[in-house]
């Protein structure tokens, strides 16, 4: 058997939500970027590694509450950095350009901003950057701390004298030129162009049999139409000019040189660097973490050694976005499973796959050391979790609804262990009512037997008639006034009967006996969104 | 007289177009980059492609690096930052990315040769040019890798240097001639503010032709091109005050509109690159009554001109600054090739 270490496969991952709010964590720095794609979950054995995790998001949370302004200015710092861990590596053995340079350099500086404002935020010690100034003192020797870079005079005093002598020669050379440039204007009244050079059209032949005389003036280029010429450097201004491709030379010499120093500087630090970037990556997830879950009503999550998984006044998440986009309200829903198998049984449309997968929800998202969108929740981390449940991939993959779930439901024997979290939305219901009511049973009879906490949601009644069997029912129209439902149906059009049936719909779980029946609304809902008066009388007839 | 310190009083952003290929806009840009050097002014440099190139890609002729002088505010991708023969100190990296790499904003350190390149985007310019003079560039000059008079558009500058020169025709009056209808038409009266304005301004972004009668105005179904004249003569009545062509203005625009019509209603259109009509067409619209305004015009600092053609002929320096001097009272004319 092929040993899975991972918690949940992609699909679990996906449609318990937790890649959506993933998704929506707003990160900032490319470090937070890159842990949150490599973050895993913590598995039993490690309830105090994340009791601590979630401790650290209390921490921000109430840090970002506390000092606003502060956050504002952390998480400005947050966008503009950029990850240049490629040069620290690259540092070792090659000369680093200048522009790799000026991108470290702003680094550090950004780094030494976080250090300063994380310390006075009082954040968790661990995610504080070290103090980076000694190699920041080496790469802005001015010590003005500005965000900009250039291989500075004060780097190399010999790079200053050879700089300061080339300006000196290119003065002389200019000043040279420009007496000859008066000279020629005088004796032959030719204006030269700045560049100390002139263009004379071909036909003109007048004025080029007069240059041809010039001396001090020379061919530099000919096209078909014009020539083009230029100053010739005397014995004196080219004497300068060989000089001056000396210095130039060293000049380039000297700022490799320089160069070259300074990136074995920078590998020197190089540990105290990334480990900056490390700590600052998971400051950043810890601090979205925490106005993620300040946002959208999350709670620390009690984590206990046994296996368990309570929580009261659930929300999904994603679904909560699409209501709340609506403008409706999300019901809120609680319940409190323990090794065994329960059953959501209830009224069509009444949310028993989303109570599904808000359980998966929360229980993932504590387990990989998030808040949870609840009033309060317990939660005994798991070895494995999988939720079986129809979804559109399998369908372009060409398998039938059954076929899909027979294969879903091999992984999960072959990979469920001891403490795993099963999630199973209405299994053979796409089969035969005979054979598909005996393999349900079947399936809950096995995992009755193991240490799983298995939810299932499902339609056949005679699922839930074992006492083993904890049955929890949804409320749905029970109790809705079906007077007033009707009146306001009857002159809805087709989306709005949807919307007015999900307003009067009651989505909380409530502990039934296993011998109570599971309501029949099927019927009902089917009339009210519209369906033949004749064929829903038929379907009577038939039940009775 | 102090040119650039006299422009940079009244503008912050100076683009330099050329009137043609090879009208000696870099030639243009280098003459005022000596000339800030000489006034003591601090230039913002930038291209809206990349500028600078030992060659210029299109046509192959000759085209100069810029020299820049110490203290100069200019924008380099980081790919060409180690070929610049200047010594550079970088400033500020921007967002901005280029096929060079992201351009960054440097400050001359040392003084030499740079191969300038900036943003693509119109917007982004206008931000790099914010930021240029926020690090301390009394003026911006803006230069294009090709010559085109499309990015003279309003919204990329205050002011346009226009470059023009013997490149446009062997004869030195048809020189003046279009030089002076291209100024005419950058300076084009703007529509005043009004329920006119306020109306087509409204409408402007369909990118549908709209007349208006009466005060009103009505989108027509039809859009530029050929044989839009004749739907556009039909809609035009007594009522008809404005006509709004939102893309280009040509010859057809018009052609068919009855001649009474025409001298009746005031054309509208973005800004005056809209309009592709030759110099002697456009005498012969404007004897017949054809009226036109633009919502922005194109502010003309300065004109430039190059007496030399790269085919070999040119011009008297004198006589060709003092006819166009004479053709345009208003707009100092430069010639770049007598410093």
């Amino acid at each position: 058997m092929v040993v899975v270490k991972r918690l949940a496969n992609q699909k679990t991952r996906r449609e318990t939500g937790l890649d959506y709010v993933v998704g929506a964590m707003n990160l900032q720095t490319p470090f937070g970027q890159k842990l949150i794609k490599e973050q895993k979950p913590f598995l039993p054995g490690q309830e105090e590694e994340l009791r601590l995790e979630l401790s650290h998001i209390q921490k921000m949370m109430d840090i970002e509450k506390a000092h606003e302004k502060e956050t504002g200015v952390l998480l400005e710092a947050f966008m503009m950095m950029k990850d240049n861990s490629f040069t620290i590596e690259r540092s070792e053995n090659a000369a680093l350009s200048v522009v790799e340079i000026f991108e470290l350099k702003s680094l550090l500086l950004l780094m030494d901003k976080v250090r300063k404002l994380t310390t006075e935020m009082a954040v968790p010690e661990m995610f504080i950057p070290d103090d980076i100034n000694e190699l920041l003192d080496i790469l802005d020797p001015g010590g003005d701390r500005l965000n900009t870079f250039y291989i500075y005079d004060s780097f190399s005093e010999k790079l200053a004298k050879l700089r300061a002598e080339k300006k000196e020669l290119e003065r002389d050379i200019r000043k040279e030129q420009k007496k000859k440039k008066n000279e020629i204007r005088e004796k032959h009244g030719i204006s030269l162009t700045p560049k100390f050079d002139i263009t004379v059209a071909k036909s003109d032949s007048r004025s080029i049999e007069m240059i041809n005389e010039i001396s001090d003036l020379a061919k530099l280029e000919e096209d078909y139409m014009s020539v083009t010429y230029a100053l010739v450097p005397d014995e004196a201004v080219g004497a300068i000019h060989k000089r001056m491709d000396d210095i130039t030379a060293d000049i380039e010499e000297e700022e490799l040189e320089v160069r070259e120093k300074l990136s074995k500087d920078i590998w020197k630090f190089k540990d105290v660097l990334l480990e900056n970037c490390q700590r600052i990556g998971n400051l950043d997830i810890t601090l979205a973490k925490a106005i993620y879950a300040d946002k959208h009503d999350c709670v620390m999550p009690e984590i206990v050694t046994e296996h368990v998984l309570e929580y009261t006044e659930g929300r999904h998440l994603q679904v909560e976005d699409i209501i709340k986009k609506k403008g409706g309200q999300y019901c809120p829903v609680s319940i409190a499973l323990k090794d065994g198998v329960t059953c959501i049984t209830g009224a069509n449309m009444g949310g028993k796959t989303v109570s599904l997968k808000l359980t998966g929800m929360i229980a993932i998202l504590a387990q990989y050391g998030y808040f949870v969108p609840a009033k309060s929740a317990r939660v005994g981390l798991s070895n494995f979790m999988q939720i079986l449940i129809g979804d559109s991939q399998s369908i372009e993959r060409g398998l039938s609804s059954f076929g899909s779930e027979m294969e879903e439901l091999k992984e999960i024997m072959d990979n469920s262990k001891e403490r795993s979290l099963l999630l199973i939305d209405e299994i053979a219901s796409g089969t035969n009512p005979v054979e598909g009511l005996a393999l349900t049973k079947s399936i809950v009879d096995y995992l009755k037997t193991q240490q799983f906490i298995s939810l299932i949601t499902t339609h056949f009644e005679t699922v839930t008639e074992d006492e083993d069997i904890v049955n929890m029912q949804v409320t749905g129209l029970a109790n809705a006034d079906f007077d007033k439902l009707n009146r306001e149906i009857r002159y809805a059009n087709r989306r709005e009967r949807i919307e007015i049936i999900q307003k009067y719909m009651d989505y909380r779980l409530s502990r039934v006996d296993s011998s109570k029946q599971i309501p029949k609304d099927a019927l009902n809902i089917a009339k009210m969104l519209g369906i033949d008066k004749d064929i829903i009388d038929r379907a009577k007839q038939y039940i009775k | 007289m102090y040119l650039l310190e006299e422009l940079s009083q009244k503008y912050k952003r100076i683009s330099i177009v050329g009137m043609a290929k090879n009208a000696g806009k870099t030639t243009a840009l280098n003459y005022l980059i000596e000339e800030a050097m000489d006034e003591g002014l601090t230039l913002g440099i930038t291209s809206t492609g990349r500028d600078g190139e030992g060659t210029d890609v299109v046509t192959g002729t000759d085209k100069p690096r810029v020299f820049l002088d110490t203290d100069t505010i200019v924008s380099v991708p980081t790919q060409l930052y180690d070929m610049a023969d200047a010594g550079l100190e970088i400033l500020r990296m921007t967002e901005y990315g280029s096929s060079l790499g992201q351009i960054m904003i440097c400050r001359v350190a040392d003084a030499g040769y740079v191969q300038v390149a900036g943003p693509v985007i119109n917007a982004n310019q206008m931000e790099m040019c914010e930021e240029m003079l926020a690090l301390g560039a009394d003026l911006v000059l803006i230069d294009g890798a090709i010559d085109r008079k499309s990015i003279a558009a309003p919204e990329s500058s205050d002011a346009i240097i226009l470059s023009t020169g013997a490149v446009l025709s062997r004869k030195m009056n048809k020189v003046v001639e279009e030089t002076v209808h291209t100024v005419n038409l950058y300076r084009l009266p703007i529509l005043d503010d009004g329920e006119a304005r306020k109306e087509i301004e409204g409408l402007a972004e369909n990118d549908q032709i709209i007349v208006i009668r009466d005060g009103k105005a009505v989108l027509l179904d039809i859009t530029t091109g050929l044989g839009a004249g004749k739907l556009l003569d039909n809609e035009i009545d007594d009522k008809t005050t404005h006509v709004f062509v939102p893309g280009a203005f040509t010859q057809s625009v018009v052609a068919d509109i009855n001649p009474k019509k025409l001298k009746n209603v005031t054309f509208v259109l973005k800004d005056p690159t809209k309009i592709f009509i030759g110099a002697t067409q456009w005498g012969k619209l404007c004897k017949r009554g054809l009226c036109i305004k633009v919502l922005e015009n194109i502010q003309v600092a300065a004109i430039t001109v190059n007496p030399t053609a790269p085919a070999g002929y040119k011009f008297d320096h004198e006589e060709l600054v003092n006819a166009m001097q004479e053709a345009i009272p208003d707009v100092p004319v430069i010639d770049v090739m007598l410093a």
